[in-house]
C-alpha cells in the first residue's frame, strides 16, 4: 500500500485567519494524501470538528485563539490530537500548549516535510490509542517512548518468542504482557499471571508444575499447576528475579523440553505455553552476582522490552491523569472533574517514584476530596504528600504481613514452635524455615513471657 | 534602481496558488503604507509577522526575511527602517520571476 493511500480517509481540519497559510497547508497535505477542510476562525472550526481526525490551528487569531480552541476541543475529548502553529517561538506558549494537551507545537514558517511528518506521527499515536481496536487498545499514552515500545511489542506479539519485560514497580509490565497475549494467536487460551516473589519457595514449585496426591505433607489432592493450566496460552512470570535458584533450573528444563513433571510424579506432561517474564530487578547484576542463572536469563530475554518510568514519559501524565479522572467518574457515577493548568503542571513535573500506580492513587484522592469541578494545585500538593511515594511491591507487602503473622502466633504460643506450627497449619520443619526467612527467634518470645 | 530579474524556483504543485499569493502581497504593501501614514505600529507589526510566517512556505524566503525585519522594526517604532523595508518588498515583487519546477 502506498503511503498516501494510508491516510486517504483521514480528514484534517486546518484553522488560520490567514488565507494564504490555509491555501499553502491545504495544498501540502492534500498532496500527501489527506482529506483537508479549513476554517478561518476558532468559532468556525468548532462546527467542523465532527469527522475530523486532527486539527492544525494557528495560535494567534482574531476572536477565539488557538489555545482556547484547544481547550474547547478537549472538553469533549481530551485525547483529540491538535497541532499548534505559531509565528512566535515563545517557550511559555509552547509549554502551556503542551500542558493543555497539544500534540505538537510548530513555529512558522513551517517546513513542508516537518509538518507532514508531525501529522503522520501524531495520527499514528492517536490511531494506536483511540481508533485501533487491535493492539494495546487499553494503554493510554502519547509519548514517543511508549509508541516505540508498543511498536516493538506489537511486532513480536503474534509469535511464540519469549519476551522479557524490565522496569520499575508500577510501570505497567503486566498490562504490556497481556496486550502481547491478546494480540497473539493464543488469545483464545488462558493468560495466567503469577508473582514468583509472592509465593513461598516451597509452594512455588507445585504452584508452577503441579503435584501428585501425597507428594508432600498436606498434598491431599492432585494439583495441575499453572503450566498445564496455561496450556495453549501465555504464562506471565512476574518478579522472575525473586525465583529461587533451585527452581530456576527446573524452569529452564521446562523451557528446553516443553514438558513438566509435577512434584511427586514419575510422568511428564507436554505443555505448549508462551513465557513472558518481568522483573523490577537488574538481572544482569543478579547474573554476575551468581543469584540468577545465566542460561535461564538468556533463554527468557529473547526479546527484551523496557517499561519507562512515569517520570521518563512525563508527556503521558496529562492524558493518563484525564483517563483516570474519567474512569473514577464512571466508577463512582460522578461528573468528571479537571485539573487546573497549574495543578497539571505540578503533576507533570513530579518525580513519581511509585509510577502509574501512584498517579492513580493521587488522581483518585484528588477526585474524592475535590468539592468543585476543578482540582486545584494545593489539593494536588496535599495528595502527593499523603499518598506514600514508596509504594511497596506485592512481595514486600506479603513478606511484612507474613512476618507480622508469625510474630502474633509466636506471642500467642509464648514461642512454643510445635504449637505455633499447628496453628499456622505447617509442619515444624516448614515453620522453622519460615522463622529463618524472617530472622525470627522463638526464644525471644519465651524470654519475654518469663520476664 | 536595479531592474535585474530575481529568479525564484517554486514547486509546480503551488502554481495555481502563486498569483493569489502575490496579489495579496501587493495589497500588503498598500496596507503597510497606509499604516505608516497613521503610525499604526500594531498593524505594521501584524503584517510583518504574517509575511514572515507565510513567505518561505511558498518558496519566497526573501518575503519571510523582510516580514521579520518589518515586525522587528515596528516593535521599536523605527519608521525610517520600516519605509526602507516596504520599498525593498515592493522592489522585490516588481523584479521577482518565477520558474516552476
Amino acid at each position: 500500500m502506498e503511503e498516501g493511500q494510508t491516510y486517504r480517509n483521514y480528514r484534517l481540519l486546518i484553522v488560520d485567519d490567514d488565507n494564504d497559510v490555509l491555501s499553502l497547508l491545504s495544498s501540502w497535505l492534500t498532496q500527501a494524501g489527506f482529506e483537508v477542510i479549513t476554517a478561518t476562525s476558532g468559532e468556525e472550526a468548532i462546527s467542523k470538528i465532527p469527522g475530523a481526525k486532527l486539527v492544525i490551528t494557528d495560535l494567534y487569531m482574531n476572536g477565539m485563539s488557538g489555545m482556547q480552541l484547544l481547550s474547547e476541543i478537549h472538553k469533549d475529548n481530551p485525547l483529540f490530537p491538535v497541532i499548534m502553529l505559531s509565528g512566535q517561538a515563545q517557550i511559555p506558549d509552547a509549554i502551556k500548549a503542551t500542558h493543555l494537551g497539544c500534540s505538537a507545537f510548530l513555529t512558522k514558517p513551517v517546513e513542508q516535510d516537518n509538518l507532514i511528518n508531525q501529522v503522520k506521527h501524531v495520527l499514528r499515536l492517536t490511531r494506536d490509542t483511540a481508533a485501533d481496536n487491535g493492539f494495546a487498545k487499553n494503554i493510554v499514552y502519547r509519548s514517543k517512548q511508549m509508541a516505540d515500545l508498543l511498536e516493538l511489542a506489537k511486532s513480536v506479539a503474534d509469535s511464540n518468542v519469549t519476551v522479557y519485560i524490565s522496569g520499575a514497580t508500577g510501570t505497567g509490565k503486566e498490562i504490556i504482557a497481556k496486550a502481547i497475549h491478546e494480540a497473539s494467536s493464543r488469545r483464545a487460551n488462558p493468560f495466567i499471571a503469577v508473582n514468583c516473589g509472592a509465593i513461598p519457595e516451597q509452594l512455588l514449585e507445585s504452584e508452577l508444575f503441579g503435584h501428585e496426591k501425597g507428594a508432600f505433607t498436606g498434598a491431599n489432592t492432585r494439583h495441575e499447576g499453572l503450566f498445564q493450566a496455561a496450556n495453549g496460552g501465555t504464562l506471565f512470570l512476574d518478579e522472575i528475579g525473586d525465583m529461587p535458584l533451585s527452581l530456576q533450573v527446573k524452569l529452564l528444563r521446562v523451557l528446553q523440553d516443553l514438558e513438566v513433571r509435577p512434584v511427586g510424579s514419575v510422568k511428564t506432561f507436554p505443555v505448549d505455553v508462551r513465557i513472558i517474564s518481568a522483573t523490577h530487578q537488574d538481572l544482569d547484576k543478579a547474573v554476575k552476582a551468581g543469584e540468577f542463572r545465566e542460561d535461564l536469563f538468556y533463554r527468557l530475554k529473547v526479546i527484551p522490552l523496557h517499561m519507562p518510568s512515569l517520570a521518563d514519559r512525563c508527556d503521558d501524565v496529562p492524558v493518563l491523569a484525564e483517563y483516570f479522572l474519567e474512569k473514577y467518574a464512571k466508577q463512582n457515577n460522578k461528573k468528571k472533574k479537571h485539573f487546573s493548568p497549574d495543578a497539571m503542571d505540578y503533576l507533570i513535573s513530579s518525580s513519581w517514584p511509585g509510577n502509574i500506580r501512584q498517579l492513580i492513587n493521587v488522581v483518585d484522592l484528588c477526585a474524592t476530596l475535590c468539592k468543585t469541578n476543578t482540582i486545584s494545585l494545593s489539593l494536588v500538593k496535599t495528595a502527593l504528600q499523603d499518598v506514600p511515594k514508596e509504594i511497596q511491591t506485592l512481595k514486600e507487602t506479603k513478606d511484612a504481613c507474613e512476618k507480622n503473622y508469625l510474630i502474633s502466633v509466636l506471642r500467642i504460643t509464648s514461642g512454643h514452635v510445635a504449637n505455633a506450627a499447628r496453628i499456622a497449619g505447617r509442619n515444624r520443619t516448614e515453620f522453622y524455615k519460615l522463622l529463618n526467612q524472617h530472622n525470627l527467634d522463638p526464644g525471644q518470645f519465651r524470654f519475654k513471657k518469663e520476664s | 534602481m536595479n531592474q535585474d530579474k530575481i529568479i525564484v524556483h517554486i514547486d509546480r504543485d503551488l502554481e495555481d496558488l502563486i498569483p493569489v499569493f502575490l496579489d495579496n502581497r501587493v495589497k500588503d504593501i498598500e496596507n503597510l503604507k497606509s499604516a505608516v501614514t497613521v503610525n499604526d505600529y500594531d498593524k505594521l507589526r501584524s503584517i510583518g509577522h504574517n509575511l514572515k510566517g507565510v513567505g518561505g512556505g511558498y518558496g519566497f524566503a526573501m518575503i519571510t526575511d523582510l516580514g521579520a525585519d518589518i515586525e522587528a522594526a515596528a516593535k521599536v517604532n523605527d519608521i525610517k527602517t520600516i519605509n526602507e523595508l516596504i520599498n525593498s518588498l515592493a522592489d522585490y515583487l516588481e523584479r521577482v520571476e518565477i520558474v516552476y519546477q
